[in-house]
């Protein structure tokens, strides 16, 4: 690679999220782009996640609708890059209470109203569906919409079809400081200097840090979960369960645990206890699993909960892609980002993810 | 040794496919991990991470001591749910279907 070249479009990040912006702009083949990370694809939070591709109880019913279209796309993106093992399982989350009834109607109702379809079940209708589920649920809200994907698989095949349409990567190679001279941003990293016309910041964790670089506060908190995995079992739950799936090779995942710690992605003995309990509050025959290992992930979590997504007001140039559930929202985000930087607008209106929603002053100081 | 040599037997991976995952750039025993599974079976690389390790060693041109071993994590040694599960006080695990109706919760 020149080093000297100007890029059209340089990302940072490599996760779930960037690799996906790097495929879908790479597609319209108008761009030289170049994707960097600090670590190899899969180091942050994109190789440590559930992987559930989940929408029914994202609420309120806006924020649902979005991960509704980015599932949506799921089944044509395996057409284009390959096998990334998306399964539309369905998905069915339970409640203990009978309470929680009324709220899981409402909760039916209003997500209705954006065209995400959601039955709300009986406890016996709950079993015939999962059979091992615990007999002591009320119920469970359900949509066929949810599944999961296979994350390993999915950034993989992102970054191999951006490649073949002339991606270039520069991977172990850390972003250091970011200048904007005239209208060419100069990222300074441990393998030297890089320019580029646009930037697009997709750093997950790391977003704050990032932003800092070009003044600009992005307001993310750090929320670790800690997920136990079990032996191999023979094939017992056909659905995504909220805060259990078993995979493909018959492991379970589960959890659902949330604390912030900064960014420290050890697991420890308490949550991967209160997990174990969970599991067995879920699905009682977990018991006499053997549980082989656990991992920790650290979840991005925009301060309202909402992705952030689109232009960095006052950098022009610059744009911003942090989110929870990335990898539900990467195949819409992708498409969308591709729009804006390259049509200058989108398909959906963003300004409700814009980042600067959170304030004017979010602006140091340029 | 021959390129089809099973190195990790939990997953079935190859020298080939080991060697593949470096060429496209990655490092560490985790890199390699992510990529093709190596590691993620049953032993969790008891038996698969020292040969692994040395093949990344001849292809970085490495001294062995200076190739990193895998995280090791909670537990060990499998253990039953049921064991793990006793002890257990209150919670920092959510619900989700708690998640989705409590208004004005920031986790979703
Ligand atoms: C336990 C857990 C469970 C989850 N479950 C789900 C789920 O079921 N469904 C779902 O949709 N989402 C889930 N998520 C969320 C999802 O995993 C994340 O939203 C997604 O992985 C974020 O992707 P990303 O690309 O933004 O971040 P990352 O994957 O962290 O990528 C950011 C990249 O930026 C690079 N980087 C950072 N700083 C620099 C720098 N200075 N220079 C160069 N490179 C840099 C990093 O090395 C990293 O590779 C879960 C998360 C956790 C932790
Ligand atoms: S031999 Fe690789 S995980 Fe067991």
């Amino acid at each position: 690679m020149r080093i000297d070249k100007t890029h059209d479009v340089i990302i940072v990040g490599s996760g779930v999220v960037g690799s996906s912006i790097a495929y879908h702009l790479s597609e319209r083949k108008k761009h030289s782009i170049l994707l960097i990370d600090k670590g190899f694809p899969l180091s942050g939070t994109s190789g440590s996640t559930q992987a559930w591709v989940w929408v029914h109880s994202k609420v309120p019913s806006w924020y649902g609708e979005l991960s509704l279209y980015s599932a949506e796309l799921y089944p044509f993106l395996e057409r284009k890059i390959g096998d990334v093992e998306y399964k539309r399982t369905g998905g069915i989350a339970p409640f203990f209470t009978e309470a929680e009834k009324e709220k899981a109607l409402k909760l039916a109702e209003k997500q209705a109203e954006v065209g995400i379809d959601i039955e709300v079940l009986s406890r016996d209708e709950v079993l015939e569906k999962e059979p091992y589920l615990s007999p002591n649920i009320a119920g469970a809200t359900f949509s066929k919409i949810d599944g999961n994907v296979n994350p390993f698989r999915l950034v993989e095949l992102y970054i191999k079809s951006a490649k073949k349409n002339d991606v270039q990567t520069s991977f172990y190679n850390q972003v250091i400081s970011i200048q904007k001279n005239g209208d060419i941003f100069h990222l300074e990293t441990l393998k030297g200097t890089f320019k580029t016309k646009k930037l697009v910041i997709a750093g997950g964790p790391w977003s704050k840090e990032l932003g800092e670089m070009l003044n600009v506060n992005i307001p993310i908190k750090q929320v670790r979960g800690q997920i136990l995995i079990t032996e191999p079992l023979q094939p017992f739950l056909k659905h995504t369960i909220g805060g259990v799936r078993q995979a493909d090779n018959g492991e379970v995942l589960i959890g659902y645990s949330k604390e912030e710690v900064g960014y420290d992605r050890r697991t420890t003995l308490d949550i991967v206890q209160q997990t174990a309990k969970m599991a067995i509050d879920f699905i009682p025959h977990l018991r006499r699993a053997n549980v082989v290992r656990s991992f920790a992930g650290i979840r991005v979590i925009p301060l309202d909960g909402f992705p952030i997504i689109g232009e960095i007001p006052e950098v022009e140039g610059a744009y911003i892609a942090a989110m929870h559930s990335g990898v539900t929202l990467s195949p819409l985000v992708g498409t969308l980002l591709t729009e804006l930087l390259i049509d200058g607008e989108t398909s959906i209106d963003l300004s409700r993810y814009s980042l600067e929603r959170f304030n004017e002053s979010n602006i140091k100081s340029i | 040794m021959d390129k089809s040599t099973i190195v990790c037997r939990c997953e079935e991976i190859n020298i080939d496919e080991i060697e593949n995952a470096l060429k496209n750039g990655a490092q560490t025993f985790d890199d390699i991990k992510r990529l093709t599974r190596t590691g993620m079976g049953s032993c969790q690389s008891k038996v698969c991470l020292h040969p692994v390790r040395e093949i990344i060693a001849d292809y970085h041109n490495k001294d062995l001591q200076d190739v990193g071993i895998s995280r090791m994590r909670i537990p060990l040694k499998p253990i039953r749910m049921g064991t793990l599960a006793t002890e257990s006080k209150d919670s920092n695990v959510a619900s989700v279907f708690g998640e989705s109706v409590e208004e004005g919760d920031e986790n979703r």
